[in-house]
Parts: structure tokens; C-alpha cells; sequence
């Protein structure tokens, strides 16, 4: 995204230019996953065929229109018609084809493959809800931030609570739909560990644009370990300022929209906070995650995120809000 | 006789003269000011007939929109609307058993005795007039900017006026033996009641045991115009700082009044669906949970909502959906909420919020009326 606004001009024009605004962590050529290794092999033999035909057409328009007598007759005779308009055409779109259906059906033979636990995400207006499971079969909800096990297929349950939203991590997978009333499966593997990003791909209101989330890629024992602790409740304050700031969240109700678990704050309507300081972004990816970002975000999320559900919470006093800050970037 | 033709061009020419002639002697009329605006002079016959007749028409054509509401017979409106009349309007509108009114008395128009007003004027247009005022007779619009639902109690009690003697009316307004019919004080006791006698009606918070915080707050806002009402408007505009700080005080420090049974219970299917919201929220729809704010010991800036009445609480969240409560942060906190939630979803919360479930206390069923 970022490497993708600072593009020269000119380079804009250029067809490679323009590849160029597509890498980063949010690019589909830069695959880290099984799912985009396949859908970027696809793309590339795709684009190599085009380029071939292209420039084998080429070839023939310049052969016919300045080649010698005996070279523009070949090139009109009735063989080189039917060789080279039909009986190609035929065998390389239908390879094409072939190929392609391979590489789908690839998905849902994986499908069967991801075994263990899977991950729920639920689209709201405008962040992800999204629902571990741990291998002992309890749901962990947390929100904002997808994490997965390198090397370990993974079953993604897809939902959404309000509108259509489309899931969509370009270095891990193709993109698939979050349709109201129903649940659409998909199956990633990320190959090597990092940090990428995914982003809703489906226009669903004001806000979309600015509905997306980073995807973590961690080593098999790091994410059971991950897990294992976001499965836990929330940290006890350290200092006196998050303690302060603990009691300004109870006192304010936070809790009828926020859980922090280990706490009584046990709301369902907003994301869950309980590991929220871990995450690396807030806002679904819509700012930094420093104790700054929770009071801007606490104070002035209409302004930075227009049409937002939560209300800003602007009548705190900068104390009050500096001690909330405190306890929510504690909360890891 | 030979008759003469008359060109079409002189006509113009006389008719034009004369509309100028017209004008220029009422010019001179207005300009040398022999009319008199004296109040001491009443208006020609025929000025007070044209201008009668103008008012008629043009409160009939206005109000050709207004959309009358159910229970204007129901007591509880007439007495708010008399407990208002008797310290807002009988300071001009002469109150039954009340006397002369010498200094308003000698305003022209007079403000007239309101016994018929029910008689001449249909029910839109008494809340229209009570609404908007009318233009240089000294009848001021309503204080309460978007407030059209505050009239209608007074429509309510001018309704029940003509039947009602200067006892009726005592009662009614909650008049106290000291107070006389067109000077009642505006002791915040006598709508909000105390610890001995309820609010003088159910659209009245009761304010003992309320939070200090939020009685200020409260108060501020409608003294500053950030919280619309006619009614509180123009009493909290009257006090001073010093004042609003011992009432608030004096008031939290007052037992909190348990909460009442009005009437028959709500539906008890009503109550269920009120309770889910009010404890968990409406996550579909992404309403938060009422009790997280409003029970316990939340924030001292938010209300505590146990003794409110079932038909106030409607009143307030209704206020809160339609945006009217918007001009401070917390009314804007409220407002997204409560703009989430839908007409049957926003009764069942009321009538859940106002029962004695809602706070785990024991209904005090011998105050019901």
C-alpha cells in the first residue's frame, strides 16, 4: 500500500510501473501462501501464453502486411487458417481451462486436509470479528488480527452479521465472499512465517476501505503458544495510571459493547479487547496500536472512521482518557 | 348625446393614477403618524374582525399537518398541563378562582381567559398556537426547540378546563395551600415531588437520590440551551450557579424513591424482550446493554433510570432516536444507541427499565395510581 503511493509519475505509465504498486504486504504477486503460490503460478502462465499469442500475431500482421510474396501466400493459405485460428486456439484455451479448474479444485482437496481447529470470521460494519478454535474445542474470540501456523492447512469459516463483506489476504489466498445467512469455507496454508495484510474486497459502506486487518504467519509451536495465551484473560494492570484507567472503563460502560475477559465487562456488540494491546493495529487496521491511537480512537473515532458504531466518547477528560490509553495498550 | 369613446390608453392612465394616489396617501398616513399603536385604543370593529379572521385562517392552514396523539384525556397529562399553566401561562391567562390580572390585563390584545379556547379551537390548533405563538399579541413560541411533543399535555388540561372548578384546578396543578392559582412557584418539589408525594405526573423524573454529577449536568445543559424543553428551559436559565449547586446536592442526598407499579404491569412478554436488551444488548443490531451504563455504580454523569416512569423513559429514548438530544456529548452517546433500536424494541426496553426487576428491588405497589 504504502510503497504503492510513492510511485513515481511516470512510472505509473509504464505496464512494469504499475506491478510495482502491487508489492508490499498486501500483494497477490508476492505469495506466502499455498493457495496465491498456485493462484500466482496460474497468473503467470496465463500472462506468459497472452504475451506469446500477442506477440505471435504480431509477427503475422507484420509478415502480411510487408513479407515477401511467397511468405504472405503461406500465411493466407487455407492450412495456416485452420492451424493457427482454430485447432490452437482450441488447445491452448482449453489447457487454460483444464489448468484452472486444477488449480480450484487444489482449494477444496485442501479442504480436507485442514483437520484440525479452525478460525471463524465474522464480518461487521467495518472490522472482523474472528473466532479461534483450540484443540480442545473451546472458541476464542478475538478481533482485528488473523493469525495462522505455518505449514498447517486451515479451515476459515467465513460469515458476516450484517451486509456482504468479502475476505480477501492476497499473499495467502483468492478471495471469497461473506454472505448474510450463510457460512463460505476457506482453506489456507501460509508457507512462510511474516506479517501481511488483508482487506474487505467488498464495497459495504462508508467505511470500507478502511475495513482490514493484518494477517500474522507464525512458526507451528509459536502460534499453539499464541494461543494458548490469548485463550487466557486479560493482564492485571501494572501501573497505578492502568489501574486508573481499568475503573474509568467500567465506570463508563464500556463493557455493554467490549469483553475483556477476566473482567466484568462482557459486552458482544464491539470487538474483543481482552488481548488488545497485542495486536498490531487498531480499528481494523485503521491506526497504529499505541496508547495515542486508543484516546484518538476513544475520543474522535467519527472523525477518523466516519459512520463508525461506536459513539465517540469525547465528554472524558484528557486524565480519564490518557489512563484509558494506559490500560488498553496494557492489555496483551 | 353622443357618448365619448374612451381609448383604451386612458384607462390605464386613470386606473394607474389612482393606485398610485392610493399609495402615496396611505404613505402619508403611516409616515405622518396619526394612527395611534397606543395599547390604551382598541381597534376599529371592522380591523378587529379582518385581523380575527386572518388568525383563524392562517392557524387552520398551519396545522393542517399536526397529528393529534391518544390519551389527551388521560389525568396524568391534564395535571402537567395545569401544574405548567399555573407557572408558566397564568401569568397572563387568567387561572380559575384566580383574580385581575392588572399589568398582562392591560396588554392589547388581552391575553383571553382560556375557559373556551377548547370550544373555539380544534385540538391541532391549540398545539399549534401553544407551539408557534402569534405574531404582536405577546403569545411567545414554545422555549423547547423541536419539543412538539411538550405541548400537547396543556392542550390536554385546556380540554378539561371548562369542566373544571377553581378546586379541580388546585388539585390538578398540585397547587399548595400558600401558592395562589396564577403565581405558582417554581419550586422544583412541586412537579418533581420529594420523599412524600410522587412527581405530578408520570412524564416528571422524579429527582431525590440522583446523581449530583448529573443533576448539574442536567441543569447546564438546559440552562445553555443544549437540552430542549419549555418546561426546564426557562427555570434552569433563571438560577444562579450557587443555586443549582444546592438543589443538585439536596437532591442527590434525598433517599432514591422506589420503584413504582403504574397501573396494570407491562406484558409480561414485553418485560422478557425489554430484559434481553436491557442485560445484553441487541447484538444483531448492535445496541448496547442498558444496565451496563445504568446500574450499579457507573459513572456519576450517567443517570440512575430506577423511579423513572415507563412513559418517561419512552419519552427520553424516543427524544434520544429522533436526534433532538444531540447538542452535547453525552446526549450524542445516547442518540447512537438509541437510533438503533425499533418502535416495539424501544416500548419493551422502556417498560422493562421502569419495573422493579430491572434494579433487584421490591416494587412499591401502594404508590400506583
Amino acid at each position: 500500500m504504502k510503497q504503492g503511493t510513492r510511485i513515481p509519475a511516470l512510472a505509473k505509465l509504464l505496464p512494469f510501473g504499475t506491478l510495482a504498486g502491487c508489492a508490499g504486504m498486501q500483494s497477490a504477486l508476492q505469495p506466502t501462501g499455498a493457495e496465491a503460490s498456485d493462484i500466482g503460478t496460474l497468473f503467470w502462465t496465463v500472462t506468459g501464453i497472452s504475451v506469446l499469442t500477442f506477440l505471435l500475431v504480431l509477427a503475422f500482421m507484420a509478415g502480411a502486411l510487408k513479407g515477401s510474396p511467397g511468405l504472405r501466400r503461406r500465411i493466407s493459405d487455407q492450412r495456416t487458417i485452420v492451424a493457427c485460428g482454430i485447432v490452437l486456439p482450441v488447445f491452448v484455451l482449453s489447457g487454460l481451462l483444464t489448468y484452472g479448474l486444477l488449480v480450484m479444485e487444489a482449494g477444496s482437496t485442501r479442504t480436507a486436509s485442514a483437520e484440525g481447529p479452525g478460525i471463524t470470521i465474522v464480518g461487521k460494519r467495518w472490522w472482523w470479528r474472528v473466532v479461534y478454535e483450540t484443540p480442545d474445542g473451546r472458541e476464542v474470540v478475538s478481533a482485528n488480527e488473523l493469525r495462522l501456523p505455518v505449514g498447517r492447512p486451515v479451515a476459515i469459516r467465513l460469515e458476516t452479521e450484517d451486509v456482504i463483506h468479502s475476505f480477501w489476504a492476497p499473499q495467502l489466498g483468492g478471495k471469497l465472499d461473506m454472505i448474510p445467512g450463510r457460512t463460505n469455507v476457506l482453506t489456507v496454508e501460509a508457507t512462510e512465517a511474516g506479517i501481511s495484510r488483508a482487506q474487505c474486497a467488498e464495497y459495504c459502506g462508508g467505511a470500507h476501505a478502511m475495513m482490514a486487518m493484518f494477517v500474522v504467519a507464525l512458526p507451528p509451536d509459536e502460534y499453539d503458544a499464541w494461543l494458548a495465551a490469548e485463550a487466557q484473560p486479560a493482564a492485571s494492570p501494572v501501573s497505578a495510571l492502568a489501574a486508573k484507567g481499568e475503573a474509568i472503563f467500567a465506570e463508563y460502560g464500556c463493557g455493554a459493547c467490549h469483553t475483556v475477559r477476566g473482567s466484568a465487562a462482557a459486552g458482544i456488540v464491539g470487538p474483543d479487547l481482552t488481548h488488545v494491546g497485542a495486536r498490531h493495529s487498531l480499528a481494523a487496521a485503521t491506526l497504529a496500536n499505541d496508547r495515542d491511537a486508543f484516546v484518538r480512537w476513544i475520543a474522535q473515532n467519527q472523525h477518523i472512521k466516519p459512520g463508525n458504531l461506536m459513539p465517540p466518547f469525547d465528554m472524558l477528560t484528557p486524565e480519564e482518557l490518557a489512563a484509558l490509553g494506559a490500560y488498553l495498550d496494557g492489555l496483551e | 348625446m353622443k357618448l365619448r369613446t374612451v381609448s383604451r390608453r386612458s384607462i390605464f392612465v386613470g386606473v394607474g393614477a389612482t393606485l398610485a394616489a392610493g399609495i402615496l396617501l396611505g404613505a402619508a398616513i403611516v409616515a405622518s403618524g396619526v394612527y395611534n399603536v397606543a395599547a390604551s385604543v382598541e381597534h376599529f370593529r371592522v380591523t378587529n374582525l379582518v385581523l380575527e379572521f386572518a388568525l383563524r385562517r392562517s392557524v387552520d392552514f398551519h396545522s393542517r399537518d399536526v397529528v393529534v396523539p391518544d390519551g389527551l384525556d388521560d389525568p396524568d397529562m391534564v395535571r402537567l398541563g395545569a401544574r405548567h399553566f399555573a407557572s408558566g401561562c397564568a401569568i397572563c391567562h387568567e387561572a380559575p378562582g384566580g383574580s385581575r390580572l392588572p399589568v398582562t390585563g392591560g396588554m392589547y390584545p388581552p391575553p383571553p381567559p382560556l375557559d373556551d379556547a377548547a370550544a373555539k379551537w380544534e385540538d391541532r390548533h391549540l398545539s399549534w398556537i401553544v407551539r408557534h405563538g402569534l405574531k404582536f399579541t405577546g403569545m411567545p413560541q414554545w422555549p423547547g426547540e423541536g419539543r412538539d411533543d411538550e405541548v400537547w399535555p396543556l392542550v390536554a388540561f385546556l380540554n378539561a378546563l371548562p369542566d373544571m372548578s377553581p378546586a379541580d384546578y388546585r388539585q390538578a396543578a398540585s397547587l399548595q395551600p400558600a401558592e395562589r392559582p396564577g403565581e405558582a412557584s417554581v419550586d422544583c418539589r412541586s412537579c418533581h415531588g420529594d420523599a412524600s408525594r410522587p412527581p405530578v405526573s408520570d412524564l416528571v423524573p422524579p429527582l431525590h437520590g440522583q446523581s449530583e454529577a448529573y443533576l448539574l449536568r442536567a441543569l447546564a445543559e438546559y440552562a445553555e440551551d443544549r437540552r430542549q424543553s419549555g418546561m426546564m428551559e426557562p427555570i434552569a436559565a433563571g438560577l444562579s450557579s450557587e443555586t443549582a449547586a444546592t438543589l443538585a446536592r439536596e437532591f442527590a442526598a434525598a433517599p432514591r424513591p422506589p420503584v413504582r407499579l403504574y397501573g396494570e404491569a407491562a406484558d409480561p412478554s414485553s418485560l422478557a424482550r425489554g430484559e434481553e436488551i436491557a442485560r445484553l444488548g441487541l447484538r444483531e443490531r448492535n445496541v448496547a446493554a442498558c444496565l451496563s451504563c445504568h446500574s450499579g455504580t457507573r459513572s456519576p454523569h450517567y443517570p440512575r433510570l430506577e423511579g423513572l416512569s415507563e412513559a418517561y423513559i419512552r419519552q427520553q429514548l424516543t427524544l434520544f432516536r429522533d436526534g433532538k438530544r444531540q447538542a452535547s456529548s453525552h446526549g450524542r452517546l445516547m442518540t447512537a444507541i438509541a437510533k438503533r433500536l425499533e418502535d416495539d424494541e424501544l416500548a419493551d426496553v422502556a417498560a422493562f427499565l421502569a419495573s422493579a426487576e430491572a434494579y433487584g428491588g421490591p416494587a412499591d405497589t401502594s404508590a400506583s395510581r
